[in-house]
């Protein structure tokens, strides 16, 4: 059968798809479906909603993830998962009116149920989150153009913990152009891999757990790299932010890797990008 | 207990929106579709001991919502025919219109007029990406009724977007 038909059926379906409103799965989903019989208690109150704001690089986040708090980040895993179209179609959906929704698409990053995407242009980046629950949930920042050598890697200085609910923490930032993998070990000696392409990456974890260090997969073989959270506030200027850090889930921390020698370098002067 | 009813709410919570975007596709009413999945939510409910037990619980509700939506699927066909006959109040210059609709827009109109069953075959295979024995237990038919209804879809599809002076006939 003709492959392009069915490649634009898919892309007909897709788009479709992606026209049924964040809201009505999320209405679907609040319905108390359980039968009234006496075994069974009053519903538990679904969609918990928890608001995390990132400080450093003018980052403000709105976060709700919803679906309960025990089981917020169900489905979660490690390694970046392979999305079924219809995730990705729900979360391209849920992205639209995003902050900067009509900046390119850098990275998706899937991990079970949650979709996380990064958008970005010269000026500005987004990270819109939709998790399964339904519930959108955006970032936005400036961005300023950032050099960054081949085998390195750039933390953006924005841990996320939660408000009001489970924390969870979230790091993306540039890669250089060298970089094709990156795992993070964290405090507690996990390990979460990052999604990289296009020069960006993403990786987020439950908990609020530090990153200590990053294992990268360059051309000239694997760097590790240790993380230095004064690194990054010298890297990028963001002595306010960074002297909030290490506070407790919510309230904002920063990370970076040390020795990625990430300069920042003015609007228009050849950035990567 | 507790577990049970978690593990009921963590399954509507992951589940709705993809059954959603299924029944929307498949029914082409977003409204209706919001009902279809209710129905099949209070289906699963009723059933969540067993169905909880399942390898995978998410194909035992689809299969309801495909069952509920072909069971209603005569009533939605003569309703959209009705709305539609209302809203074509001029008629239509087929040369132009062919040359200023985007051809996905045509796909599109054409997915809307397959029979719902042949709609359901490829929204099951393309949308959801499922394999052929999956549409068909989703189905409750034969892995060849789902060859024939999807190739036969395609052939439909195809021939949408040929010129409509075309003299080959559509399958049906």
């Amino acid at each position: 059968m003709n492959q392009q038909l069915e490649s634009d059926l898919r892309a007909v379906l897709r788009e479709r798809a992606g026209t049924v409103p964040g809201t009505a799965a999320a209405r679907v989903a609040r319905v108390d479906y359980r039968p009234r019989t006496r075994r069974l208690r009053p519903p538990v109150a679904l969609g918990a909603t928890a608001l995390a704001a990132a400080a450093a690089g003018a980052v403000a986040l709105i976060v709700s993830l919803g679906a309960g708090t025990s089981s917020a980040f169900a489905g979660w895993t490690p390694t970046p998962t392979k999305a079924p179209p219809a995730q990705l179609a729900a979360a391209a959906a849920g992205c639209a009116g995003s902050p900067t929704a009509d900046a390119p698409l850098k990275l998706t990053d899937t991990r079970g149920p949650f979709t996380f995407s990064i958008y970005a242009d010269s000026q500005s980046s987004a990270t819109c989150i939709k998790g399964p629950s339904n519930t959108a949930v955006h970032a936005s920042g400036s961005s300023s153009p950032v050099r960054v050598p081949d085998d390195r890697i750039l933390l953006t200085p924005a841990h996320v913990g939660s408000y009001q609910g489970p924390a969870f923490s979230l790091i993306d930032g540039r890669t250089g152009a060298g970089v094709s993998g990156v795992t993070l070990i964290l405090a507690d000696g996990t390990t979460v891999q990052a999604t990289v392409d296009n020069g960006w990456y993403l990786a987020w974890w439950p908990g609020a757990e530090q990153v200590t260090s990053a294992r990268l997969n360059t051309s000239a073989g694997v760097v590790m790299q240790n993380v230095s959270l004064a690194d990054v506030c010298r890297s990028t200027a963001q002595s306010g932010s960074c002297a909030a850090k290490q506070g407790p889930p919510g309230s904002g921390t920063a990370t970076s890797v040390d020795g990625g020698n990430a300069v920042r370098v003015p609007p228009g002067s050849g950035g990567s990008q | 207990m507790d577990k049970r009813r978690a593990d009921f709410d963590r399954f509507v919570a992951d589940s709705a929106d993809t059954l959603l975007r299924t029944a929307y596709l498949i029914v082409w009413d977003l409204g209706e579709a919001e009902d279809l999945v209710q129905e099949t939510f209070f289906d699963v409910a009723r059933r969540w001991p067993r169905v909880h037990r399942m390898e995978r619980p998410v194909a035992y509700a689809r299969r309801i919502l495909v069952n509920r939506a072909l069971g209603g699927a005569g009533r939605r066909t003569q309703r959209r025919r009705e709305l539609t006959a209302s809203l074509s109040l001029e008629p239509v210059d087929e040369a132009n219109a062919h040359g200023a609709i985007d051809q996905r827009d045509e796909l599109a109109a054409a997915l809307a007029e397959l029979p719902p069953r042949m709609r359901t075959v490829l929204v099951l295979r393309y949308f959801l990406d499922l394999p052929e024995a999956e549409v068909a237990a989703a189905m409750k038919c034969s892995l060849g009724t789902v060859k024939s209804t999807a190739s036969r879809g395609l052939a439909r599809l195809e021939q949408a977007l040929r010129p409509t002076h075309d003299p080959r006939s559509i399958p049906t």
